[in-house]
């Protein structure tokens, strides 16, 4: 531990620069869990208290918007999503990673540099592509939307992962009785666990809180999402009710923060058993 | 090619990478009978590990016919097939498996050994390395000589036709290095088994192996018994990097005088005897490399060369003593403590009847 040299005067400054930020970040959520037990009489007025614990709000949101068929799609979407990155991105950041190919480091580059391209861009042609195919209003679509962005950012993170893996654990997986595709099963794929988690963990952020496109490739009768749901019961912004909507924003916001903490553990679990 | 089919044979194996213009193997050949222990020992970039992984066949050499194993041609069959076992540099075991699973692994693999069978070649090899106690550990609980040791029992479990070690004791400390290379000729004598040992470090070569093939930029300059290689060496190449510390290298002429033959050299003239100048006599060469290795150099008052003592360093039961000349610093290793101190003029004379004499394109003259 290095000693703090910091004089008072710069230790206040830190203190006060990080209890802004905080306040900043802590306050809106602070004061939307506040707001979601309120009665729904005290929702306009500014206060932190409410004078009674409600529920209402909550009840609205499962009886009147029906939000948990919302909260399943949004689970559905994240999870297909975070399986097809890894399926895809897997093997192919191992190829990249191990196979020699002509052009191999331009194309990888070329498939990375999409993440680049702004995405909003792509929304209308997507839609109407997989309104052409049969995708649209489907999760499989909403599925294959996210791969846009997710399968790029995963072989990117995955590739740099394998290719500073040492070659001599598979090549002794080689020597000893495997086939190339045992000893990436065998021995890649467990080294790569701490990634492949965090590459499912971004994955599924995707899918479970993405806007842009699962707005445009669902309608209401189809596999709407959470986020769309919350931006709907809004009418567009013409009639906002702020209990339940604070209520549909926690219910929304708060699996991705469970799920974070946990791939944290897990993450810092397999670092300290890897020892060296 | 053994008649019989046995023994493991490089042939003419050639392997460059990058579509030809890094050739890391030129033009190898070996031959290693079964049982053997050969090492294969040379300076880094001379192909020894290249040639090592085609063996085992996790490089492709550039022909098709160059690796034979037991009389049949390996060269295109994946590692797994070989029946060879690898021990890496780095010990290269499974980090998500028990020790006891790492051992067991390439049998686990080829699911023939029954289960009981399995057990029992592990525990007698955990017993002949000593690690009965570890087996139950994970490989980053382990130390680097504990993890080399694994690493053999890994190999020897699977009884392979060949054991190929890649410099497996260049990350252990000097002490554990000398341990592990007697444990591993031992075990090697237990066992009866083939063995290619490659190194950079001359010392292990030369205490390991029962023969050495000494390598350099990608080809076998000279394979011969550890004596052979140290006191005939086979050109100048082998002269200089076998022995430490090095070969003194003088300049020569072969010129005639009237009493007969002698060398000369910039700054000085030694005399042949009989023996050595009626063999050179023969030789069309005039231009040669006097190799005179430290300890055949003798040092005293008056000598044929005359010098300088500039330094006398310690080298335990030996001394060695740098003396300069008028065109060279020359190395003297004297038995115990000499009887020069720095500063003294001094005169060298090399014992002729042991040096070696190498033409102008290196090679040896007198083998």
């Amino acid at each position: 531990m290095t000693d703090d040299r910091s004089t008072p005067l710069q230790k206040i400054l830190t203190y006060a620069t990080l209890s802004v930020v905080l306040a900043l970040v802590l306050i809106p959520y602070g004061y939307a869990i506040v707001t979601a037990f309120k009665p729904p009489y005290e929702v306009y007025e500014v206060s932190w208290w409410p004078s009674e614990i409600s529920f209402g709000a909550w009840r609205d949101v499962f009886a009147i918007n029906h939000f948990h068929l919302y909260l399943w799609n949004s689970l559905i979407a994240g999870l297909g999503s975070a399986v097809l990155a890894v399926a895809i991105a897997l093997p192919g950041a191992y190829i990249f990673a191990r196979k020699e190919f002509p052009f191999r480091e331009p194309f990888f580059y070329i498939i990375v540099g999409t993440l680049v391209f702004p995405f909003i861009l792509l929304i209308v042609p997507i839609t109407i592509v997989w309104i052409r195919i049969g995708l649209f209003d489907t999760f499989l679509g909403l599925w294959l939307a996210f791969q846009i962005f997710a399968v790029p950012y995963s072989m990117w993170i995955l590739r740099g992962y394998f290719a500073r893996l040492p070659r001599h654990l598979e090549e002794a997986a080689q020597v000893y009785g495997c086939t190339q595709f045992q000893a990436f099963w065998r021995v890649m794929l467990p080294m790569a666990k701490p990634v492949i988690v965090s590459v499912l963990f971004l994955a599924f952020l995707q899918g479970w809180s993405d806007f842009l496109f699962s707005n445009m490739l669902t309608t209401g009768d189809g596999p709407r999402t959470a986020a769309v749901a919350i931006y709907t019961s809004t009418a567009g912004g013409e009639r906002v009710e702020w209990g339940p909507l604070m209520v549909m924003t926690l219910l929304a916001g708060i699996p991705p923060v469970v799920l974070y903490m946990f791939a944290q553990k897990h993450l810092a679990r397999t670092f300290a058993g890897a020892g060296h | 090619m053994k008649a019989n089919g046995t023994g493991l044979r490089v042939n003419h194996l050639r392997k460059t990478f990058r579509g030809g213009s890094v050739v890391a193997c030129e033009d190898v050949n070996l031959e290693i009978d079964d049982g053997e222990l050969l090492v294969m020992l040379g300076p880094s970039g001379c192909g020894k590990t290249t040639t090592l992984r085609c063996i085992a066949g996790l490089e492709h050499p550039d022909n098709d016919d160059a690796v034979w194993i037991h009389g049949h041609n390996m060269t295109r069959i994946p590692p797994k097939d070989r029946n060879l076992a690898f021990v890496f540099q780095e010990t290269a075991m499974f980090p998500n498996l028990s020790v006891r699973r790492n051992i067991s692994f390439g049998l686990d693999m080829r699911k023939q050994v029954a289960r009981t069978d399995i057990d029992r070649r592990v525990e007698d090899a955990a017993r002949m390395l000593r690690i009965e106690d570890l087996l139950d550990r994970r490989p980053h609980e382990l130390s680097g000589g504990q993890g080399q040791r694994v690493a053999l029992g890994r190999a020897i479990v699977t009884e392979p036709s060949a054991f190929l070690l890649d410099e497996p004791l260049a990350a252990l400390d000097a002490a554990l290095r000398v341990e592990m290379r007697t444990e591993i000729k031992l075990i090697q004598r237990k066992l009866d088994c083939t063995m290619l040992f490659v190194t950079h470090d001359q010392e292990e070569a030369l205490t390991i192996g029962d023969k050495i093939a000494v390598m350099h930029e990608g080809v076998v300059q000279q394979v011969d018994t550890p004596h052979n290689v140290y006191h005939r060496p086979a050109n100048l190449f082998v002269g200089t990097f076998i022995g430490l510390p090095p070969i003194n290298r003088f300049a020569c002429e072969l010129q005639r005088n009237g009493a007969g033959l002698e060398l000369g050299a910039a700054h000085f003239t030694l005399p042949l005897a009989t023996e050595q100048a009626a063999r050179l006599e023969r030789s069309p060469a005039r231009r040669l490399t006097l190799g005179v290795r430290p300890e055949l150099m003798e040092i005293g008052p008056d000598g044929a060369i005359p010098g300088t003592v500039r330094l006398v360093e310690m080298m335990g039961s030996r001394t060695l003593v740098l003396v300069e000349t008028e065109s060279e610093d020359i190395r003297v290793l004297v038995q115990g403590e000499p009887a020069v101190r720095e500063g003294e003029r001094v005169g060298l004379t090399p014992d002729l009847t042991r040096a070696f004499y190498f033409d102008e394109r290196g090679q040896n003259l007198l083998t």
